[in-house]
């Protein structure tokens, strides 16, 4: 991590089309304040914005997409000359992005159960998400899940503050609900893309080309699973049956390819804002790449 | 405006005892609607119209309160088939009513598995002194409220989101505002309060003192708020949205105008961008008749729904 002195705040905005964007605000302010006061960071500037127009989309650094209603913010997004800015952010910009439950909906390239007629999707993961994995309300739950990449940040920041060490193992209490899971990793290539159009009832994402160099650069090929529910976790789909007694892995809840990042649990409901601690790091970085990139070119 | 409802209710991290009943899902929920429309459908054709327009929920039931109070009779929870074939239609929530203290009512729509019960004034009470106990449900519940007693109440039995109670099926958006404005000043008297004048004042509004130094403290309701009962134009949604509601229930507003599609949509986008009146100019244009309405300032006290419940 450089240490170069921010000239300007960094300003992320919160998709406020429709959702818990207030609690994403809330989250990202408690997150700034740990990076300000536990030494990391002290030098950055934040700001943090709610997003509905075009001309405050533009103003960001970066952009999460809460949770909500996935339909009503593909359409309200359409209706309101954001579904293409969005899309030109995220793809062809590559400026990191985090989507939880909703927003990884909307992140992914490739979705199934939407409504009849599907729904737009702005992509940018190459993932085939499953809506409603879990099926209706009361079927949405807790647990405790333990998310390594967090401890490997808390690693490298416990380095960076000489011997101060967090507790590293402390599980991530995460609220699915009406959660999707990511089903499928799909390639990174454009037939890949076709053949989920191709499939009943999935929906995809128009490609977008990554316009500039460091767009590029941010651009990698390879989804990383970053989290999956324990192969004990119910799921709907198997009646009862678990992915444990199928012999097969959990269901993957947080994925990132690059700036993009996902999960199906909210976050931003729990008070604990050691993923918005995390995030607000990555976006650091990739804010630092490109301006000392500018300043190259 | 009233401010933001905080992560995890000012509580800290979820705990333990709050996945027992599932309060935190029920209430998150809630979060996921607001910024949204949550239209009243009768049949599957009208949900799908509700989903293509945007509607974060609808609600599933057999007559919107503008055809209860012209035909009269006992107004019941709806068939659970017609709520079936509209869960099967739509991928959005879908919520459906029960009678005040109809808990049967209520365990027949949690087997059916709804997504949220509205326990509504707007059908027939089942039970004149008392509501459902709501916090043993597995589903989440709303109810209305006219003041922050009656929302206070109503959190303490387990409701998971309140609404405004208005007086629904009049397209009159004048009682919603008095109750939004009832709730806001009565929390906005509490947040000025010492303890011993708070206990008193729980006392008086017939509600749990630490129930209402959560909601003093907080500055609003302890839940999600959203408007209901008489909103019928973009504008009425985007005065409930400014003055401080979290989203909007719209019942016979939209099905009993001319052009529903167009107004349903319009009024979504009144809720996304409440405080931009370009916006609002555009959406408002040329939608057609709007419900016809009763004026409540009209209404005999009798004839008004927003009584019912205690």
């Amino acid at each position: 991590m450089t240490l170069t002195q921010f000239a300007r705040p960094v300003t992320v905005g919160v998709l406020a089309l429709q959702g818990a964007f207030a609690e994403h605000i809330l989250l990202l302010r408690q997150a700034a304040n740990v990076l300000a006061n536990g030494g990391i960071r002290r030098d950055a500037q934040w700001e943090f914005v709610e997003v509905r127009t075009r001309g405050e989309l533009e103003r960001c650094d970066a952009l999460i997409i809460p949770g909500g209603e996935s339909t009503t913010m593909s359409l309200v997004a359409s209706r309101s000359g954001m579904l293409e800015p969005l899309r030109e952010f995220v793809k062809v910009q590559r400026k990191p992005v985090w989507g939880t439950c909703a927003g990884l909906i909307l992140l992914s390239e490739s979705a199934n159960r939407t409504k009849k007629g599907g729904q737009e999707l702005i992509g940018g993961l190459d993932v085939r998400v499953n809506r409603n994995h879990f099926g209706r309300q009361v079927e949405s739950f807790e647990a405790d899940l333990d998310l390594p990449f967090l401890s490997d940040h808390t690693q490298k920041t416990a380095a960076n503050e000489n011997g101060h060490t967090e507790t590293k193992s402390t599980p991530f209490h995460t609220i699915f609900i009406r959660a999707p899971v990511v089903e499928r990793i799909l390639q990174h290539q454009p037939g890949a893309q076709l053949e989920e159009a191709s499939k009943d009832d999935t929906v995809v994402a128009p490609s977008r080309e990554p316009a500039s160099l460091s767009a590029k650069a941010a651009m990698v090929s390879e989804v990383e699973i970053l989290t999956r529910l324990p192969p004990s976790a119910p799921s709907l789909d198997r009646q009862g049956i678990t992915a444990k007694d199928v012999g097969e892995d959990g269901d993957i809840v947080a994925v990132r390819q690059g700036n993009c990042f996902g999960t199906a649990f909210h976050p931003e409901l729990t008070g604990d804002a050691r993923i918005h601690v995390w995030w607000l790091g990555e976006v650091l970085e990739s804010v630092e790449r490109r301006e000392g990139e500018r300043q190259i070119s | 405006m009233a401010s933001e409802l905080p992560v995890a209710n000012g509580n800290g991290h979820a705990s333990q005892d709050m996945s027992q009943n599932q309060q935190a899902v029920k209430e998150g929920l809630a979060r996921m609607l607001k910024g949204g429309v949550i239209m009243d459908v009768v049949n599957a054709e009208q949900a799908r119209i509700a989903e293509e327009a945007g509607a974060c929920a609808v609600m599933a039931l057999e007559r919107v309160p503008a055809d209860i109070r012209a035909q009269g009779g006992v107004a019941r929870m709806s068939d659970p088939q017609m709520i079936q074939s509209i869960m099967e239609t739509v991928t959005i929530p879908v919520m459906a009513k029960a009678r005040i203290g109809h808990f049967v009512e209520c365990q027949i729509l949690e087997s059916l598995g709804v997504d949220y019960i509205d326990e509504s004034e707007v059908l027939t009470p089942a039970d004149e002194e008392y509501h459902v106990e709501k916090a043993g449900f597995k589903v989440p519940f709303v109810c209305g409220c006219r003041d922050l007693g009656e929302a206070l109440r109503r959190i303490a039995e387990g409701a998971a989101m309140i609404r405004t109670k208005g007086e629904a099926g009049t397209g009159d958006v004048v009682e919603a505002v008095r109750h939004m404005r009832a709730v806001t000043s009565q929390i906005n008297k509490a947040k000025g309060m010492s303890d011993p004048e708070l206990r008193a004042y729980a006392r008086e509004i017939g509600v749990q003192y630490q129930l209402l130094k959560k909601t003093a403290e907080l500055g609003r309701l302890p839940v999600v708020n959203f408007a209901a009962g008489g909103v019928a134009t973009p504008a009425d949604a985007a005065l409930m949205m400014q003055l401080g509601c979290d989203g909007v229930f719209v019942g016979s507003g939209i099905f009993k105008s001319g052009d529903a599609k167009k107004r349903a949509l319009a009024i979504v986008q009144a809720v996304t961008h409440y405080k931009d009146p370009d916006v609002l100019v555009e959406v408002s244009k040329n939608l057609g008749e709007a419900m016809v309405g009763i004026s409540v300032g009209k209404m005999a006290e009798g004839e008004k729904l927003a009584g019912r419940g205690w």
